[in-house]
């Protein structure tokens, strides 16, 4: 699967994350957090783990964590993934 | 829920929560969102390009998650109308409140703080690292509109005594020549100089954000604590990143904005080692040759004028079919300072 579009989902509240998507020629995954120091590694090994699933290679990837658990950066991550393929298809 | 204001009633509501923060309600903006509780308006805030601005919280929901609800919404309209990074000024006392929703303080100043979301200038740098030479390097920020013989003598001056000289070029497009010309102008008219780079200053050095006065004709809006931000952030992430100890300017006999910020960098810069070489300008004839001299001059179809103040890259440029168009401008009723 390509990022083909500009794509965005999630929000700043507490517990929660932003995920922002755009097409690039190589993977790239930009983590802020507010927890950053204690589970950023975390945080991108769930990124790549969802990226793998829909094979996703390419593209940039900027999240802004606030403390979400697993499956909510899943959930927001998925989002976007469908809101860029949609986009694109539109 | 946040929504949209749009009508006048929400209007005159948003402007006394505003103003009761202490803030000035300005009409200029893309978006202005608030929240409203039992049919009171308790928060708002405004968007206008990559710049958040006019956030005010009814004093006793402040403790609450409004301000990320509000943020959250401006920082989706903003995305979608194309901007990455995302700029706010805010009271020194506020700073926190914007740090726990991910915004990255980019200064420090006694009276405002400013902060970023969406990691601009961490990209800027990214970008531009290949760029990086070790050694006692130089900088010179300039807008070149167009590169004039003043210009290449103040960076032929200035390359002679620094490892390396970096050329940042105003990114802003508000120039009579845009920045894509001006951009390639001062590549051309330095490209015999071997330890000069040419890169441009993004939203980091002299823009709309850090310096919006600079634009203006006849400003006198905060001007001292903008033109120390601007600085401000020059030194503490531009200059250690670059590996930059001297910054260069002209004299500057005619603008008051060049000349005061000049004497500001002498006031800020040492702060972060950073020291200020001010050179003296290249004369020709009874004056110093600048860029406002030479579009004076190409308004009055002047060419001859313009031959003796620019290099031959710029007036090639100026005289080819490309430059007709700026020329033809100029002739008309485009008077901008800078």
């Amino acid at each position: 699967m390509k990022i083909a579009r500009r794509a965005q989902a999630g929000t700043m509240q507490s517990s929660d994350l932003q995920v922002f998507l755009e097409p690039a020629d190589t993977l790239n995954i930009e983590i802020e957090s507010t927890v950053k120091k204690q589970f950023e590694h975390l945080i991108r090994q769930k990124i790549e783990e969802v990226l793998g699933r829909h094979g996703v290679t390419a593209g940039t990837i900027r999240i802004t964590d606030r403390g979400a658990l697993d499956y909510a950066i899943e959930a927001r991550l998925e989002t976007a993934l469908r809101r860029a393929i949609k986009e694109s298809e539109a | 829920m946040v929504v949209e204001l749009i009508s006048h009633r929400d209007f005159h509501r948003a402007r006394e929560l505003v103003t009761g923060g202490g803030l000035l309600f300005e009409e200029n903006f893309a978006n202005l969102v608030g929240i409203f509780e039992e049919d009171a308006l308790v928060a708002v805030g405004a968007r206008e390009g990559n710049i958040l601005k006019m956030i005010a919280i009814e004093p006793s929901r402040q403790s609450g998650a409004l301000l990320g609800e509000l943020v959250s919404e401006l920082i989706r309209l903003g995305y979608e109308a194309g901007n990455d990074s995302f700029f706010i000024f805010t009271g020194p006392q506020n700073a926190a409140s914007f740090q726990a929703l991910n915004f990255i303080p980019l200064v420090h100043h006694p009276k405002t703080t400013l902060l970023e979301y969406g990691g601009g200038l961490g990209r800027y740098l990214e970008a531009h690292r290949s760029l990086v030479r070790e050694g006692e390097n130089g900088a010179v920020v300039v807008n070149c509109n167009p590169f004039t013989l003043g210009h290449r003598y103040l960076i032929e001056e200035a390359a002679r005594r620094v490892d390396t000289l970096y050329v940042f070029v105003v990114r802003e497009d508000r120039s009579s020549f845009p920045f894509e010309i001006r951009f390639r102008l001062v590549r051309e008219g330095t490209a015999d100089l071997a330890n000069v780079t040419v890169l441009e200053s993004s939203a980091y050095a002299v823009s709309h954000i850090t310096f919006p006065t600079y634009f203006l004709k006849d400003a006198d809006s905060p001007f001292d604590i903008q033109m120390e931000v601007d600085l401000s952030l020059f030194g503490r992430h531009l200059a250690p990143f670059f590996h930059i100890r001297r910054r260069f300017t002209g004299t500057e006999p005619y603008c008051r904005t060049t000349r005061l910020y000049s004497e500001a960098m002498k006031r800020i810069l040492p702060r972060y080692g950073v020291e200020t070489v001010q050179l003296e300008r290249r004369w020709e004839g009874e004056e110093v040759v600048s860029a406002f001299r030479v579009r004076e001059a190409l308004r009055k179809e002047a060419h001859e004028t313009v031959r003796r103040l620019v290099p031959p890259s710029t007036l090639r440029f100026i005289l080819s079919d490309e430059g007709k168009e700026i020329r033809e401008r100029l002739s008309g009723s485009d008077r901008r300072r800078h």
